[in-house]
């Protein structure tokens, strides 16, 4: 075991373990309209991480919540058992309840509250198989799945970690390469705007490393914007022509 | 609603539904709007009364687990996954392994469920499928044993619905019995002293190595490659909604919240009743009714077994 934690994530001509440069994104796979009985929802695959997001509301606020003149967002996250290698290991209680907290912090700013006042607009997601960049994957597809369900919002809001394993900086990491990174950068982006609505840091980081990150970072969201754009463009058409 | 008032509101319906539209009439009048249909012998969605709907099995969808597999039925979205974890057999039965079900609604699948507390249905489709599974003959606990009295597996099969719409046990036991058909049990090495070491999937090369020679240097210990089980008839369940005299075969969540008497029948192919339950309901059924949803279940049990060696061809096949 101690000498598989060693082993390079680097092969020697420089591209990572699936064969990526360390600025390349993974595969992804978008999909809206995944649970046909919610307002909204959307399916994200970003290599082997997968989550579905659905949409419930605007709909009415739980009785116990105080009155509030514009409308609110909830968001729920959850995992599946099956979702990590070890039977139950995430998504227990703490980790969930934070994931939750965090993804209604991303897109809090960028929903237009006001065009629901007094209502609530449900955000559920359940994290079918954990593979790395869990959270930028709920986000991503959270924010799909409410422009699914026709929620205003001022923009689409992207997300994407990146780690930094020694000194080189992995964008969009996998599970193994998160496990041995000294320190990571998570950013929300409302990526015509260029407005970050969620940034976080861990680990040390020097000023010129950050901005190095962050400009990776930034521009991998707004790419991946762009690909969200595709994906609601073609659904939509999609869906009227069924109609 | 008392009787009187439900005519008197049929016949309102009949008034007002010429000069209102369709989406209209469905919100306002929907046991109407099915009863429309029903007449003309179809479903809203274009079905005949008693057949099911379109439906898909994939098999090993998810690589963390030892078995899984995703079933569509009609709009209704299973994942069932089982995880295998060693454990000591029970005192009572030392020569057999166990099976533990799990069965769960997460918020994402269905409007009425709400995230902290579980959905109702949630708990008696659990409750259901555990007593099916544990009297039906598809798995035979004792070939999860490695070691009587000392080790066995315990197969942790758990079924996240996705998206509820209508019919939720009968996709939900299709899902367990494809996750089971899908399960491999992977090798293991016992010591002398009775240890298990599970040998790893082809996977990963080192620790298999590792393992290999481990094994030839203890010359009392016994090896179990990688098996998959041999299981007995698959029960197969049809949920049927009685409206007046129509039988409905597999429901849409729209049509299990307006009609309301549901009958559930579970059999294996060869012809067994395993279970039979009709939780209330306005309708009293007769007996004739019960032996044509039974008929009913006999159709669609050869359907769902023909749907699974598909799929498990198709898993054969990549």
């Amino acid at each position: 075991m101690f000498l598989n934690s060693q082993k390079a994530l680097l092969k020697s001509d420089g591209t990572r373990l699936d064969d990526r440069l360390p600025s390349h994104v993974r595969p992804a796979f978008l999909k809206t309209g995944a649970v046909s009985v919610a307002a909204g929802s959307a399916y994200a695959e970003f290599g082997s991480t997968k989550v579905i997001v659905s949409v419930y509301g605007p709909r009415e606020s739980k009785k116990a919540q105080a009155f509030s003149d514009i409308g609110r967002l909830n968001c729920d996250v959850k995992f599946t058992s099956f979702a990590t290698p070890l039977r139950g290991k995430a998504g227990q209680d703490v980790s969930d309840k934070e994931f939750s907290v965090l993804l209604h912090k991303a897109l809090e700013d960028a929903v237009d509250l006001h065009s629901f006042p007094k209502t609530t607009v449900d955000v559920f997601a359940l994290v079918l198989q954990s593979g790395g960049g869990d959270l930028p994957a709920i986000i991503t597809c959270a924010s799909l799945a409410l422009a699914d369900a026709g929620i205003v919002m001022h923009d689409i809001v992207a997300a994407i970690s990146l780690s930094c394993v020694g000194k080189d900086l992995l964008l969009d990491p996998t599970y193994k390469e998160e496990s041995q990174q000294d320190g990571s950068v998570f950013i929300a982006l409302m990526t015509s705007r260029r407005e970050i609505t969620q940034v976080t840091f861990t680990g040390e980081w020097s000023s010129t490393k950050a901005s190095e990150a962050l400009e990776l970072c930034c521009d991998a969201c707004v790419k991946l914007g762009e690909v969200m754009r595709v994906c609601l463009k073609e659904d939509a058409a999609e869906a009227t022509e069924d109609t | 609603m008392s009787q009187d008032e439900g005519i008197e509101s049929a016949t309102g319906a009949k008034d007002v539904a010429s000069s209102m539209e369709v989406e209209a009439f469905r919100r306002l009048f929907p046991v109407q709007y099915i009863e429309r249909y029903l007449d003309a012998s179809v479903r809203p969605d274009g079905r005949p009364l008693g057949r099911a709907r379109p439906t898909d099995v994939v098999l090993g969808q998810v690589p963390t687990t030892d078995g899984s597999a995703l079933v569509k039925l009609g709009n209704t979205t299973m994942l069932a996954g089982v995880k295998l974890e060693l454990c000591v057999p029970s005192g009572e039965s030392p020569d057999q392994g166990r099976i533990a079900v799990d069965f769960q609604m997460p918020p994402i699948c269905s409007p009425h469920v709400r995230p902290g507390r579980p959905a109702e249905d949630a708990c008696s489709i659990n409750e259901q499928l555990s007593n099916v599974l544990a009297s039906a003959q598809l798995l035979d606990l004792r070939e999860l044993l490695i070691t009587s009295g000392k080790s066995a597996w315990v197969a942790n099969l758990d079924i996240y619905c996705l998206n509820a719409d209508g019919s939720l046990f009968d996709a939900a036991l299709l899902a367990c019995a494809a996750a089971l058909t899908d399960l491999q049990i992977p090798g293991v090495a016992i010591d002398d002293d009775g240890k298990v070491q599970i040998v790893s999937p082809s996977g990963d090369q080192d620790q298999h190595m590792l393992d290999a020679e481990k094994v030839s240097d203890e010359s009392k210990s016994r090896r179990i490659d990688k098996r998959r089980l041999t299981l007995g008839p698959v029960p197969v369940a049809l949920t049927c909604m009685l409206h007046k005299k129509h039988i409905l075969a597999d429901p849409t969540a729209e049509e299990e919240t307006y009609l309301q008497t549901t009958v559930t029948v579970a059999m294996d192919s060869s012809d067994k009743l395993i279970s039979l339950y009709k939780p209330g309901g306005l309708i009293v059924a007769t007996t004739s009714t019960i032996m044509d949803c039974i008929a009913l279940t006999r159709i669609r049990l050869k359907e769902v077994n023909r749907i699974l060696i598909e799929a498990a061809q198709v898993k054969a096949g990549d």
